[in-house]
């Protein structure tokens, strides 16, 4: 009998260095991107992180019910006008009284570019010592799937639907993960769930660069019920939107941005649109602004980078 | 000019004269806080701007947390606060409902925080002038207000509400509520005390149970779904912690008075009111010019007495019943309005425990509003109203002292009820 | 003070050292993940990309669902780059 050819044990295991402390059982939908990130999070980080939240998706999961939790993280469920401020006092309430601790002040794209966006500005500006994590699922997915400010160009939501009037959201995206970095702090960087290794190494380096203040991490998080994709390609989404550029891989310290993945032949948009029917009702000439900012963003993200080892310069579709 | 208890000037504790915003800054200072946020807004600015000179000069072992908002403000010292350290912050009208969200927030999480608001006028016109709508607008949020006369009080007060927003028995946070640019502005010889005395009063904390707190790895979280009859406990236990703090306060009256030898009477203050056969209601600094008057009144033969409301929230409805009942009339003075409503606030709050009162009459006086003063001669014409109103005449039931264009249809007279 | 019959703090708090709360999403799903211990070679992209974390190793050969929790989504037997993975009705059991 000839034994079986077994592969190598993906290094993400590795990480995944301490328990689950959330519940198996949780009311996230099949297939939530959100699930695997919040329980990837204090398996790389540790069970002692104090996590706050606010009302969205995470929060029927990460808020308790009366007296019971469905997980064994300290946490403080906030509202969404003042997460980044909550996580600021709590910070400096443990350094004034020398108690070690990670903060992460994990919210949806909703608090983080919307509603909340002036505390995220505060404590970047005073480079508070915590992690801000903003999960981007492009809108509002809690209360039923509306428009947020980091919903794409051309996406149909419950409050830019498409009909004969309309195709969908008529404005492009705004891009936090940018906006963060140029604000000088610490460390910001983008991720999301198909490189759960390029994740790991950044959670740890948000939790190192927290040493020295502010650290923010955009991570792209489709969501199936929102966004309308077969639960199943949740990752595939993950996997194309940075094939695409849609969601290029980069990280920032002090500023200054490297890309941590450089996709050196980027598929058009279409195939990444195409997995998802939000973007179903759109055009060639829909897709081509579609594209048009995919490619603007990334060429903002070139000229901002500092060009190291085998980044290039970024390549149009056109080309 | 005002009869009080003895001021006794403890050894080396001095007697400085400063602005009620120094003394709300000192009296903060005294009491050690962790954590202060820090937002300007007229007239409270000084307040910050002192706490920040004493921090830049080492004098205040704190966080100082230079926020961009009152809301970000109000949301990190109710997270300090809630993890277990002692905070203070500080605003006024705008600043004040900007944070209203997290007001909410902090009252129902029974974060012990404290607070000062400098009574300024809006929200709703653009004012920078003093008025208390501002407390008004936010008098259901759950907290505990506390309304200062003069500057002595205001850093006193500041100095009980840790003692009691932090007591274990109460943990629920206090504001304490001063007039803008009457008191903010205005500079009095104030008392003020010795740090030892301060962290002796405040020591009491220290041997109670520690409260619940939010640590790394503690498996505690704060900001649970309250479901329903677990919502219905949580507001049945913060409605008794709020009952509870009335004769807790005047616990703290005694207990202040035992250390730094100034009473103040509690939940209210009663000025010659034994004998009174009208009385006015009063609370904050207007409380000053109506005592001088109540004394001249006295030398002319008129009974009044003055009432003033230092504890508003939770509404001192015994203690007020208390003083009240019997008099023949009741005038209450309101620096705001209650939209809906044609009499002031209180006035209408105070209407509410008519019946407790037996046959008072009661009318409503609305001034102060926008910094109009609150005039001696005003507070004559309320007296002498409130002496009409005893005397059975046909006076209105409410009067805008300062707007006599606010005037009811004669139908609406209260036509001796 | 009050009665602590729902809550154990005067305020809002919840307390993990009582048990979880656990719901039954087991129940939810309508096609489970059958893996063929053969194609296996034990990877574990399965195990990392699963929402749920409910992949467990079986004597370091291959992988097997905790189906008590398995919400059927699906994105195991999608990620598998053996192909090892089929998601087969719930009906057929």
């Amino acid at each position: 009998m000839t034994e079986k050819k077994k592969g190598k044990l993906t290094k993400v295991l590795d990480y995944l260095k301490h328990d689950d402390p959330f519940s198996k059982g949780v009311s996230f939908c099949p297939g939530c991107s959100l699930e695997l990130l919040l329980r990837f999070i204090p398996q790389v980080l540790g069970n002692d992180i104090v996590i706050t939240g606010t009302p969205s998706c995470s929060a029927p999961v990460l808020l308790g019910q009366n007296n019971q939790s469905w997980h064994t993280l300290s946490y403080f469920g906030t509202l969404m006008t003042g997460a980044a401020a909550n996580a600021t006092g709590l910070v400096r309430y443990y350094k004034k009284a020398g108690i070690k601790n990670t903060v992460v002040c994990f919210n949806g794209d909703g608090t983080a570019a919307d509603i909340g966006f002036g505390n995220l500005s505060g404590a970047a500006e005073r480079n508070e010592p915590f992690i801000y994590i903003c999960y981007d699922n492009e809108g509002y997915m809690n209360t039923g799937i509306q428009k947020s400010g980091t919903t794409p160009f051309g996406a149909s939501t419950t409050t830019t639907p498409f009909g004969s009037a309309s195709k969908g959201k008529n404005l492009r995206r705004m891009n936090l993960g940018l906006k963060m970095a140029m604000s000088k702090i610490p460390y910001a960087a983008t991720a999301t769930l198909s490189d759960l290794d390029d994740l790991a190494k950044k959670l740890l380096k948000a939790k190192e660069a927290k040493k020295r203040g502010f650290a923010f991490l955009h991570v792209f998080a489709p969501c199936p019920t929102g966004w309308g994709y077969a639960t199943e390609n949740t990752i595939e989404v993950c996997r194309r939107a940075v094939k695409t550029n849609y969601f290029p891989l980069w990280e920032a310290v002090n500023g200054k941005i490297r890309m941590t993945k450089t996709v050196k032949k980027p598929q058009p948009v279409s195939t990444y649109t195409e997995l998802i029917k939000k973007f179903a009702h759109l055009n060639e000439a829909d897709l081509k602004i579609l594209q048009d900012d995919i490619d603007y963003e990334y060429c903002m993200l070139g000229g901002l980078s500092v060009l190291e080892g085998e980044c290039q310069l970024p390549v149009s579709s056109e080309d | 000019m005002k009869p009080k208890a003895d001021v006794k000037t403890k050894a080396g504790s001095q007697i400085k004269v400063i602005t009620g915003n120094a003394a709300a800054a000192i009296g903060a200072k005294l009491a050690r806080p962790d954590v202060v946020a820090a937002y300007p807004i007229t007239p409270q600015t000084e307040i910050i701007e002192q706490i920040s000179k004493f921090h830049a000069d080492g004098e205040m072992d704190c966080e100082l947390i230079t926020v961009e908002g009152e809301n970000s403000a109000m949301n990190a010292v109710m997270a300090a606060s809630l993890a277990g350290g002692r905070v203070f912050t500080a605003s006024s009208s705008w600043g004040l409902v900007f944070m209203y969200d997290a007001i909410l927030a902090t009252a129902g999480a029974r974060a012990p925080v404290v607070m000062v608001n400098v009574n300024r006028e809006t929200p709703g016109i653009i004012a920078v002038s003093s008025g208390q709508q501002d407390m008004i607008s936010t008098r259901d949020a759950g907290w505990i207000f506390l309304i200062a006369e003069d500057c002595q009080e205001v850093l006193d007060l500041v100095l009980q509400a840790y003692r009691l927003a932090e007591d274990y028995d109460i943990q629920v946070p206090v504001m304490v509520h001063y007039d803008g640019f009457y008191l903010s502005y205005l500079s009095e010889g104030v008392n003020v005390p010795l740090q030892e005395d301060v962290d002796r009063f405040l020591s009491v904390l220290n041997d109670q149970p520690q409260r619940t707190r939010l640590l790394p790895g503690g498996k505690l979280g704060c900001g649970t779904h309250g479901i329903l009859g677990g919502y219905l406990e949580l507001r049945y236990k913060h409605v008794s912690a709020l009952e509870r703090s009335k004769a807790k306060f005047e616990e703290i009256d005694k207990e202040f008075h035992q250390i730094f030898g100034r009473s103040y009477g509690g939940q209210i203050e009663e000025y010659r009111m034994d004998d009174a056969d009208v009385v006015l209601v009063g609370s904050g600094s207007m409380c000053g010019t109506i005592k001088a008057v109540i004394d001249e009144k006295r030398e002319a033969g008129v009974k009044a007495g003055l009432l003033k409301i230092r504890m508003y929230r939770p509404f001192p409805s015994e203690a007020m019943v208390a003083a009240l009942a019997g008099k023949k009339a009741i005038g209450v003075v309101d620096r705001s309005l209650c939209f809906g409503f044609k009499g002031g606030p209180i006035y209408t709050e105070l209407k509410s425990l008519e019946i407790q009162l037996g046959g008072s009459k009661m009318i409503s006086f609305i001034d102060g509003i926008a910094n109009t003063d609150i005039t001696k001669a005003n507070v004559e014409q309320m007296i002498d109203t409130t002496c009409d109103l005893a005397a059975g005449k046909d006076v209105r039931e409410v009067t805008w002292v300062s707007y006599p264009e606010a005037r009811e249809p004669d139908s609406e007279k209260t036509g001796g009820l | 003070m009050s009665s602590n019959e729902f809550l154990k703090h005067e305020g809002p708090w919840s307390d993990a050292n009582d048990p979880l709360m656990c719901s039954d999403t087991g129940g939810w799903r309508t096609k489970r993940p059958i893996v063929d211990k053969e194609k296996c070679i034990f990877c574990g992209f399965c195990a990392i990309y699963c929402p749920i974390q409910i992949m467990e190793m079986v004597e370091n050969s291959y992988f097997s669902p905790d189906l008590r929790f398995c919400k059927g989504c699906g994105i195991c037997a999608k990620e598998c780059p053996k192909n090892a993975i089929s998601m087969v009705a719930e009906g057929d059991f």
